[in-house]
């Protein structure tokens, strides 16, 4: 997979395009936004991650002549401006994701995996999820394993129909607080690992096979194996 | 406080300058009048005066019958009109003049007599009010008066006409004091609305000028240079904090990014190992007292502008007391929402909002010891929207109340705990935005927060907070 990472911060750049080649992809970097938008424009690329303030040409208006231009590229803009109407405006300039300087690697992993996740159009959009024995009936938001019905709460059942829906992803805390609880910022109370222990109490106890698992240091899967 | 009858000064202005106009005019019309009746009195009064001295004269020189004939001649000769006559003898038989008989019905004033003297005028008959005086002269009487039929109707018309040039100057005068209190009160109310936006931060707004010069114009002049010179000053803090956000997030971006490169190092000690971890964790700590001090920095100097939405309190303090519950359980909390079904609606953003409640619940996490209890409890009150924390925590001295709304402001028997003195300060900054009001209160013992919203008009919910 192609990235993109146009960002004048060239040491830091530097060491983000190692974690990301150590993750297995291919990367391009470039620390000016004139040369980062003839890149994009010009060259195929699965993912472009822009940097807000760069020199010549900012990132918002990258994406936003990106997108005149009819590029549909997934967008993650990366910003030390971080409060909640700079995370507006990027998104609103065409922008797929937004995150804040400084980030943890395991942060933006999980983000480029679920954009490029969405950008293939993984269709399970049916009716029913399925993992091993474990079943999420969509219609009648009912989750079941093995055939015997889950009890739920409301925001347990949302919290694993994000997961089914990303199985073998990791998936963050941040990426869970702003999908389910619609929460841009981050709590200072770790607040999401007790919620996980309750929803991996309620699918995984009593079963052989445990399919919740925590990544260390970076968030959650729902798989197989870990 | 008693409200005063007329709340706007330019309409007690108003009022006061017609009430002394009235009375003014009033008085100088009153006094013309009485002048007039005066002198019109006066001047009738000498001449028949004059005329009674003579006419002594005449009784003087040649006696009763001498005065008789002068009488007589003068009724006839002289040309005074309305002049009446009367000379009698002790027995009270006219001897001359053009009066039939001593009147019968008068009202005495000193020497003065006022009768009526009924006279034919062609087919009608008309009584003619008469002011007459008398001069006894030995056993004779002597009555010389006037008609003053002719001069009585100047007067109730000089009364008519004070009475309405009065009546017409109050209402003249009350029309200019109402249209100029109403032209003052509408500046006004256009320089109060303008300073509400401005307030309410939208710092591009200035106040409404008609360029006619005047005080109100020069005022605005002088109030709009002010908010330029403020504008320019803010968009300088603003452009400050947004440098000093990058430019203190790029190293800690920098720091962050190297030292996650070091924990994928192959050989790595795990004392140094524990160390990277440590820095990283002070890192998130500081990148998150920053992220809070820029916002607070642009919450205050900022309006919700397009972020503004239409926020449920009720379903927002819910979904925010469930994430909330599970971590009230682990440190033995007992954790209550009261949100009513119907919505509590507030304009506004709800990540802003969001933030501040759990600001909140975080502080009274930090503080309430296990066992304690916290309570959110959601409803409307005289129109306003209310969110209310309570806890049973040690709460914060009356004294300390105001101080600790400041940021980094601590109290100090807190000095040891973990935590930047930011979250109430976010708090507070978050209710201003939202035009709203935050009080910090006794739950004896433990802490009340009480925020409180406009309501937009039309928001339902009835329950009283």
């Amino acid at each position: 997979m192609q990235i993109l990472l146009v960002d004048d911060d060239t040491d830091a750049a530097g060491h983000i395009a190692k974690g990301l080649r150590d993750a297995g992809y291919t990367v391009e970097h470039s620390a000016d936004g004139q040369q980062g938008l003839e890149l994009a424009s010009t060259t195929h690329f699965d993912l472009l991650i822009l940097d807000r303030m760069l020199p010549h040409l900012d990132g918002l208006s990258i994406v936003s002549q990106l997108r005149q231009q009819g590029v549909k590229t997934p967008v993650l803009i990366l910003s030390a401006l971080g409060t909640v109407d700079n995370r507006i405006e990027g998104l609103r300039a065409g922008g797929d994701d937004y995150l804040v300087k400084p980030f943890a690697l395991a942060e933006l992993l999980a983000r480029i995996e679920a954009l490029a996740r969405r950008a293939s159009g993984d269709a399970q959009s049916a009716g029913i999820l399925r993992l091993a024995d474990l079943e999420l009936n969509l219609l009648a938001r009912r989750a079941t394993r093995a055939g015997r019905e889950i009890e739920l709460t409301a925001k347990e059942y949302q919290l694993l129909e994000f997961m089914m829906r990303r199985v073998g992803q990791v998936v963050t805390r941040t990426m869970l607080l702003e999908s389910v609880w619609n929460l841009h910022f981050d709590p200072q109370t770790n607040l999401i690992d007790v919620h996980i222990s309750r929803l991996r109490h309620a699918i995984d106890r009593g079963y052989d096979r445990p399919l919740l698992h925590t990544i260390r240091g970076a968030g959650y899967t729902l798989a197989l194996q870990a | 406080m008693r409200r005063p009858l007329i709340s706007s000064s330019a309409a007690r202005l108003a009022t006061l300058y017609v009430c002394s106009i009235v009375v003014g005019v009033g008085l100088l019309l009153w006094s013309v009048y009485a002048l007039t009746e005066r002198s019109i009195k006066n001047e009738m009064d000498l001449v028949i005066e004059d005329e009674l001295d003579s006419l002594w004269d005449e009784y003087d020189d040649g006696g009763a019958t001498r005065l008789a004939e002068v009488v007589n001649r003068r009724k006839e000769d002289w040309g005074r009109t309305g002049a009446i006559y009367l000379l009698v003898d002790g027995q009270g038989n006219r001897l001359a003049g053009n009066l039939s008989a001593w009147p019968s019905a008068s009202r005495a004033d000193g020497d003065w007599l006022n009768f009526f003297v009924t006279a034919h005028e062609g087919d009608d008959v008309v009584d003619h009010p008469v002011r007459a005086k008398v001069l006894v002269l030995g056993t004779h009487r002597l009555l010389v008066g006037s008609d003053v039929s002719e001069r009585q109707p100047v007067l109730p018309r000089l009364r008519q006409a004070a009475l309405w040039g009065t009546g017409l100057t109050a209402l003249l005068t009350a029309v200019i004091g109402w249209y100029f209190s109403r032209r003052v009160g509408s500046r006004v109310r256009g320089v109060a609305e303008a300073c509400e936006n401005i307030i309410s931060g939208d710092l591009a707004q200035r106040l409404p000028r008609d360029y006619s010069q005047d005080e109100f114009d020069q005022l605005a002049v002088a109030v709009n240079h002010m908010l330029d010179r403020i504008e320019q000053q803010t968009a300088a803090v603003r452009t400050t904090f947004d440098s000093a956000a990058h430019d203190l997030r790029a190293p800690l971006h920098r720091i962050r990014t190297r030292l996650e490169s070091a924990l994928h190092a192959d050989r790595i000690e795990p004392g140094a190992r524990r160390s990277i971890n440590d820095s990283v964790e002070d890192v998130e700590r500081l990148q998150r007292m920053l992220g809070t001090l820029l916002q607070i920095a642009q919450t205050e100097s900022g309006h919700l502008g397009g972020t503004e939405e239409s926020v449920d309190l009720a379903q927002l303090s819910a979904e925010i007391g469930d994430l909330y519950a599970p971590e009230a359980r682990e440190r033995n909390l007992q954790l209550t929402v009261d949100a009513p079904n119907e919505p509590v609606i507030v304009r506004g953003n709800r990540q802003l909002l969001a933030q501040l409640l759990t600001n909140l619940l975080e502080n009274a996490f930090k503080y309430v010891p296990a066992g304690g209890r916290i309570n959110v409890k959601v409803g409307t009150h005289a129109g306003r929207a209310a969110l209310i924390v309570r806890d049973n925590g040690p709460g914060i001295p009356p004294a300390s109340r105001e101080p600790v709304l400041l940021p980094f402001r601590r109290l100090d028997r807190d000095a040891g705990k973990p935590g930047s003195g930011l979250g109430l300060s976010l708090v507070a900054a978050v209710t201003r935005l939202h035009h709203g009001t935050v009080a910090l209160e006794d739950n004896h013992p433990g802490l009340v927060v009480r925020c409180e919203f406009p309501q937009p008009a039309g928001a339902t919910g009835s329950k009283a907070a």
